[in-house]
């Protein structure tokens, strides 16, 4: 039986890793298109039907690309960064149920590889471990851009990771659960909970964008500055460690956002999992098309922003949330 | 056992390299190792939010201010030996510290029942029993902790407070 459980377990590992490496993949596709779109042109469409071979080509493109390091880098540390980034954002998908659970040959099978009951808190952990493979990346560099960028990114993820982490205890506090499965049957009894929470959840999804540095908070690489910020010495597999661990955060911010707001993998009709992931490429579509319209923030203004407007809002949104579960409001 | 010796010796080593090391981002690094394996044992004892509080508090916020400021100021000097101004502070570190161990290591042989407290309340460290610890019995002990950390925020605010600007200049002299 404990073999069957370590072959299953190892068997979801591989799934997980798999769908979120193509998962990576076509929403890099799917952002190129858009993106073309948006601004009236067609983006990729020659590789494949429609340009869906597309990720093959520039996977292979990476992969055969010379592997830079420059002289001064300290060796170490510059190959570590981008493992760290591409491990904390893998480790993070490992507690979000991605669908009900299975019940095939006797067996229960949980859509999720851990279900801790501190599954949120789990992946707050491992989410603010990611902001090390940017600093240290930026660091080991020894290059004053690479530098910045990685300076910025350490001010800019502490700052929002702070009202983010306020107002996601909104959703912990009304469904008396920090168990990621538990909230989500929370919301099949009480209704989805993007709307007693609609102010976290507004917080929460400006706080995501700043956390995978998209646009308008890629400040940490700010092309127009920094030429790439924190990845401007890397190259070959190295940058695409940095890219595959900026779209998988993407599509877990998005995750997360689904479980804790919009009832997870629940809905009518589809399988349960299938819905999960039509949420999840709607909000992946936001993110694109929030890129496609904002502009970047200065520096000022971002923090600005972070410590006076969102860290407040979070602040009261949760003590009002906290009245009123306590019963005083 | 296995896993604890693992653990024993990582926690250790990233102590030893944290004083090692020479370039401080390195330092830095063996004490992320070193908070690591301490959130690792804090699973094995079956306290799941102490690993969790372990990891988001001390891995991701105060270290990663620490790099701030580490990277900040090292960036691009050699990690030469740096000049001692204080003589012989090595050897007098290492005799407090060897000191202090045996005094523990004494303590614990002669009170064992004191020095190692038995008898934990039941669902320590994970969420439920920490919460009902904190916000019942130690509530005074958490309020004292807040209150400290708040004067110690304000006591920053107000210390970095730019300088209060003197008279002011007088611009508009021409106009009276």
């Amino acid at each position: 039986m404990i073999v069957l459980q370590i072959v299953l377990l190892v068997i979801k590992i591989v799934l997980l890793i798999a769908i979120l490496m193509g998962g990576f993949a076509y929403t890099m596709l799917l952002e190129r298109r858009l993106l073309g779109f948006f601004q009236l042109r067609l983006g990729p469409n020659r590789v494949g039907p429609g340009g869906l071979l597309q990720p093959i080509a520039d996977g292979l493109k990476m992969v055969l690309k010379e592997d830079l390091m420059p002289l001064g880098a300290d060796p170490f540390v510059y190959r570590l960064a981008p493992v760290i980034s591409l491990f904390t954002a893998l480790c993070v998908d490992a507690v979000i149920p991605f669908g009900a659970p299975i019940h095939i040959f006797g067996l229960t099978v949980t859509l999720d590889i851990a279900n801790p009951s501190i599954g949120l808190l789990i992946a707050f952990a491992f989410s603010s471990l990611g902001v090390y493979g940017l600093v240290l990346g930026g660091w080991a560099s020894q290059n004053k851009y690479s530098l910045l960028g990685g300076i910025r990114a350490s001010a800019q993820i502490i700052s929002y990771e702070l009202a983010m982490g306020l107002a996601v205890m909104g959703v912990l506090m009304t469904a008396h659960t920090a168990n990621l499965e538990q909230i989500v049957l929370y919301q099949k009894a009480h209704g989805w909970l993007w709307l007693p929470q609609i102010g976290a959840f507004l917080i929460y999804f400006v706080t995501g964008i700043a956390e995978t540095n998209r646009t308008p908070f890629d400040l940490p690489e700010a092309e127009s500055e920094l030429v790439a910020g924190y990845h401007t010495e890397y190259s070959g597999m190295r940058f695409a460690s940095y890219i595959i661990a900026e779209y998988i955060n993407m599509i877990t911010v998005s995750g997360i956002a689904v479980t804790l707001f919009f009832g997870g993998w629940l809905g009518p009709w589809l399988p349960p999992i299938i819905w999960f992931f039509i949420k999840i490429a709607i909000f992946l579509f936001v993110f694109i098309w929030i890129r496609a319209t904002l502009p970047r923030f200065r520096y000022d203004q971002l923090m600005n922003f972070g410590w006076k407007v969102l860290v407040p809002a979070a602040l009261i949104y949760f003590l009002g949330t906290a009245a009123f579960v306590s019963g005083i409001l | 056992m296995i896993a604890f010796v693992i653990l024993a010796i990582l926690a250790l080593g990233g102590g030893v390299g944290v004083v090692v090391a020479r370039q401080p981002v390195h330092s830095a690094l063996f004490l992320i190792m070193n908070i690591l394996a301490l959130a690792i044992f804090y699973i094995l004892l079956s306290a799941e939010f102490l690993a969790a509080a372990q990891v988001i508090v001390y891995a991701g916020a105060i270290m990663v201010l620490f790099l701030f400021v580490v990277t900040l100021l090292t960036a691009g000097k050699d990690d030469a030996e740096p000049q001692e101004s204080l003589q012989g502070q090595r050897l007098t570190a290492g005799i407090l510290a060897v000191l202090a161990g045996g005094g523990l290591a004494v303590l614990g042989v002669l009170f064992p029942s004191r020095s190692v407290p038995f008898g934990l309340p039941p669902n320590f460290g994970n969420l439920h029993g920490m919460g009902l610890n904190l916000w019942n019995q130690d509530f005074v002990y958490l309020a004292a902790v807040a209150l400290m950390l708040l004067t110690a925020a304000i006591g920053v605010l107000v210390l970095n407070r730019p300088p209060r600007e003197g008279p002011k200049p007088r611009v508009k002299e021409g106009d009276s």
